[in-house]
């Protein structure tokens, strides 16, 4: 592992010219998607990828390095050059990956320069199905008849919230992991599972639809974009999680240029240029930089470690 | 029917090597989850299903070798296997310096050896003259900068795929 | 309905959005001609592109890219024998040997008919009747999926080479290949020897583009021998034409490419890669001279090649009636979707304003522009083999390279691709065959991680496996064809 990191840092170094920080950027910037193309992920930083490239006045070449779940190009954006030309569309997969602890990296090795959007995890069941809220689904799980909850790989940052409900409520669940959100909603569509636990924007559609009707929810309070579904907090559960998005970079990036990025996005913000777009795939554009992004970061990272307890090694 | 070794020496190590992977599946550590077959049930039902079945295919095939008549090793078979390893050294090479030399670079030197390797193992290029052989290796040289070059244009201009710079 | 289709017309026949489409189709052909470039890419490349246009022009162009890739994978697989996609793996079976008889015109010819044939009919099953189809398709739970999975690794017996134990080896070397990476359930890493790239798994492309096209350049190179004259003469350029006439005089072969692609198309996650396997194995058994398949016989193209347009369509059921996309072309097809505001969901198909008939629409469009497109191409694809064998083996090489280094940014997998190439040699050598390797890569963890969230979710009980309707069918099923093709293997060795 070691050798590959060296090759990939020897590699990354060639490739990268270095370039003063006043006048950045000043040729493309490589945009790291650590997952395949049409991921959550990918899908915000396309969406965004045009409106960054006209106020930063360069292309963004976005690279999606899928391998190990998001540790392989996660571990590539830690050892790249922190001059600003490598740059990765974080997300909450950094801090799981992280909790389970199978990767040599954590989210101190980079410099987060901004959050842009985000969305809350949603317990949802099949309308058409017994359970039509979050304290039936938990008067129902006994001991001998688990309820069934549906979500994505074991490790995902979804699956340990589903972990972190369990625990929290004192269910008997039997987490029950799929490949993916789609495969999970699917299988609740079809009564396959009796809940599933995912991001609101994986759910968006099949919730918009009335297929699927979300019992509880992980903002600290109702949001907008799904005004009926409770908060866990009003159903009187602490637990507050965000699935957040946005831009990070290799640690000891030049401050100037993070100012530039954090410039372009509040600038975006401030336009409401990405606010529809946003809507539509279910996610709200709720910005953090500087110092209270890292606290907000460094929390996350503390509920995911807890979360994750034993199944971590 | 040619005498080839090869043959019942595959089935050799595929009975090696899923006897490995059995063993090494025994090691895998199990979570405790009702209902479910361990992590290692199917490595090692898998492992096991090829043992059974490439015993009577190793046994076969050493069978069919031992009654095969020697055949004669030509010329054209050692070159054909230089050829082999040639193709194998050469993309391992073309690996191992994709990212460290970049794109053009190494597509180039690779493509270029590809090229001249095939024209040196099968003896057209000791077969001209000096002014031909120049003329080949520049053509070669040529086709591989060209090459390399506009691959790499089209790929990361045109298609936005990224390639090591 | 009509009044839908008439709304969804006028989007559609308009100069930019026909240029939309025909831009989008265009790049699909030349990504989805190039081995490991996916038709996911070029979708993904277009995403940002889409922003600003009306919804029938973007997801047009999107769709465009979809359909061209779907048949223009069959290019490198005729020419060459490299497909380029899981799905295109069977058109290699019959398209490739036809080449090899200097028939490679007449192969393409073929193909972009099949295709287009089948990607006209899968519109119009998902025009008609996607919401029941994508309803069936919700019944399938853990069980089904595992029968499903376990019937269509009964096709090995089908694409095994001369000995069907060892097809059956080679089978349970991809199985065994996909059990590498974290353990589905547990979250166990199973050999994965702290390498991060083995975390989820051996990537089917690397494994694809090695055992078939890199296999493929080390038998050449074994086989290059200058002295035997070039045979570039013997690839009639004149015969490569698009064929109508003899496409649908192999009608029973287009059926049954139609009808696997659209019905094992929609099943999310695992239809996409079999459908066109299936469809071969179905012609092959149903047909009066199953021995010439494998020999250069067309109506193993035309199955395989309308199923894998027909299984593109059968792909947008689920992704469009309940936004549930079956794999990564579809997953980025959604993403489109959302950004131009589009819910998916049944609701789409009660919606007035047109839209979803444009879409429909806009999809039949790019299926005729991938036929003229392709017909304008037939004769400038087939100069690729009059490229000198030592250039066109190197050539081969670099783009393999860029197939796989370009999808996922890491060089581990170049090594990956260089080892199951070198395995792929061998076992196609030794009468093991690879197109099984890829059977099991793809199926072993559907079977694998369905049997046991089947059992996680039954709380360790097989019985649900054979009681459920649908999955007993498919055990039932498999267990017929097994039966069958046991039978006729022991006829065939009987001395007559």
């Amino acid at each position: 592992m070691k050798k590959l990191l060296g090759t990939l840092t020897l590699a990354a170094a060639v490739i990268a010219a270095p370039a003063l920080a006043a006048d950045y950027p000043t040729k493309k910037i490589d945009m790291i998607v650590p997952f395949s193309a049409g991921g959550g992920n990918d899908t915000f930083i396309r969406a965004l990828q045009p409106l960054l490239e006209k106020r930063l006045g360069e292309d963004l070449v976005i690279r999606n390095i899928p391998g190990g779940g998001g540790a392989v190009g996660m571990s590539r954006a830690v050892s790249s050059r922190a001059d600003g030309y490598t740059l990765l569309a974080a997300s909450n997969a950094m801090l799981t990956l992280e909790a389970m602890g199978n990767v040599p990296f954590t989210h101190n090795d980079f410099d987060f320069i901004a959050k842009v959007v985000e969305e809350p995890y949603v317990v949802a069941v099949n309308s058409d199905g017994k359970y039509k809220d979050l304290k039936s689904l938990v008067d129902g799980a006994t001991s001998d008849a688990p309820i069934r909850i549906g979500s994505s790989g074991v490790g995902s940052s979804a699956y340990i919230t589903a972990k972190a409900v369990a625990d929290i409520t004192g269910a008997n669940f039997n987490l029950i992991p799929y490949p993916g959100g789609s495969e999970a909603i699917s299988a609740a569509m079809g009564n396959h599972v009796d809940a599933v636990v995912l991001g609101g924007s994986e759910l968006r559609s099949a919730l918009k639809s009335g297929r699927l009707k979300g019992v509880a929810m992980s903002y600290a309070e109702r949001s907008d974009s799904l005004p009926d579904v409770p908060t866990f907090q009003e159903q009187g559960y602490d637990l507050t999680l965000t699935v957040w998005r946005g831009i990070a970079a290799p640690k000891g990036t030049p401050e100037a240029v993070e100012q530039k990025w954090v410039e372009a996005i509040k600038q975006i913000v401030a336009e409401g240029a990405y606010d529809k777009t946003a809507r539509n795939l279910g996610t709200e554009v709720s910005p953090l930089y500087g110092e209270k992004l890292d606290e907000f970061i460094d929390h996350s990272a503390e509920v995911m470690s807890a979360a994750a307890g034993d199944l971590a090694k | 029917m040619e005498r080839d070794l090869g043959k019942p020496l595959f089935d050799l190590v595929l009975l090696i090597a899923s006897a490995a992977a059995f063993v090494h599946a025994s090691a895998l550590p199990n979570i405790d989850i009702v209902g479910d077959l361990s992590p290692a049930f199917f490595p090692q039902l898998i492992s096991a299903a090829v043992f059974v079945l490439a015993t009577p295919c190793f046994i076969n095939d050493l069978r069919e070798w031992r009654s095969a008549a020697r055949g004669e090793r030509t010329n054209g078979h050692r070159r054909a296997v230089v050829q082999w390893l040639l193709v194998v050294a050469l993309t391992l090479g073309y690996t191992l310096v994709f990212e460290r030399l970049g794109y053009i670079p190494s597509t180039a030197v690779f493509t270029f050896c590809c090229v001249v390797g095939f024209a040196v193992t099968s003896g057209g290029l000791s077969a001209q003259s000096v002014g031909g052989k120049v003329k080949a290796l520049a053509a070669a040289a040529l086709f591989a900068v060209v090459l390399a070059s506009a691959v790499y244009y089209v790929f990361t201009e045109l298609f936005d795929i990224p390639l090591p710079g | 309905m009509i009044s839908g289709y008439l709304d969804g017309l006028e989007m559609v026949l308009q100069l930019g959005t026909l240029l939309a489409i025909a831009g989008g189709t265009l790049l699909g052909i030349i990504m989805g001609a190039l081995p490991g470039l996916t038709s996911a890419m070029a979708i993904a490349l277009l995403l940002p592109v889409t922003f600003g246009m009306p919804p029938v022009m973007g997801i047009g162009m999107l769709l465009g890219a979809l359909c061209g890739a779907g048949a223009s994978g069959s290019i490198p697989a005729i020419l060459l024998n490299i497909p380029g996609t899981p799905s295109s793996v069977a058109t290699t079976f019959d398209g490739f040997p036809m080449a090899q008889k200097g028939q490679a015109g007449r192969a393409l010819g073929l193909s972009i008919v099949a295709s287009f044939f089948g990607g006209v009919a899968s519109m119009v099953i998902l025009s008609l009747l996607a919401p029941p189809i994508a309803e069936f398709a919700l019944r399938f739970g853990a069980a089904e999926y595992f029968s499903l999975s376990i019937f269509g690794l009964v096709i090995i017996a089908s694409v095994a080479g001369k000995s069907l134990m060892k097809g059956l080896i080679a089978g349970l070397l991809g199985f065994f290949a996909s059990t590498i990476g974290t353990d589905p359930i547990t979250g166990v890493g199973r050999f994965t020897f702290d390498q991060l790239s083995l975390l989820t798994g051996i990537n089917l492309l690397p494994a694809l583009i090695g055992l078939f096209a890199v296999s493929q350049v080390l038998k050449d190179a074994f086989e290059y021998d200058p002295t035997a004259r070039l045979k570039a003469s013997e690839h009639r350029v004149d015969i490569a034409r698009p064929r109508f006439l003899e496409t649908l005089k192999h009608w029973r072969a287009l059926m049954a490419g139609i009808l696997s692609g659209s019905i094992v198309g929609p099943v999310p996650g695992a239809g996409g890669s079999i459908a066109s396997l299936v469809a071969y194995d179905q012609a092959r058994r149903f047909s009066k001279s199953p021995d010439k398949f494998g020999t250069g016989h067309a109506p193993g193209i035309v199955s395989v090649e309308s199923a894998n347009n027909a299984l593109l369509g059968g792909a947008l059921i689920p992704t469009l009636a309940l936004g549930i996309p079956g794999e990564a072309a579809t997953a980025v097809l959604l993403g489109g979707l959302m950004i131009q505001g589009i819910t998916p969901g049944p609701m789409l198909f009660d919606n007035h304003d047109g839209t979803v008939y444009g879409i429909f629409l806009a999809y039949l469009v790019a299926n005729a522009f991938m036929l003229l497109i392709m017909c304008l191409g037939i004769k400038v694809f087939i100069r690729v083999l009059m490229v000198p064998r030592k250039q066109l083996l190197a050539s081969i090489l670099v783009f393999c390279f860029i197939g796989v280094y370009g999808v996922d940014g890491d060089t581990f997998n170049l090594y990956l691709m260089l080892g199951f190439g070198v395995l792929g040699y061998f076992l196609n050598r030794y009468n093991f065959g690879t197109a099984p390797v890829i059977l099991g890569l793809i199926l072993g963890p559907i079977a694998e991680s369905n049997l046991r969230r089947g059992l996680q979710a039954f709380q360790g009980d097989w019985t649900p496996f054979f009681t459920r309707p649908i999955s007993l069918t498919f055990l039932i099923i498999a267990l017929l064809l097994l039966v069958i093709t046991i039978w006729q293997n022991h006829r065939a060795r009987r001395p007559v």
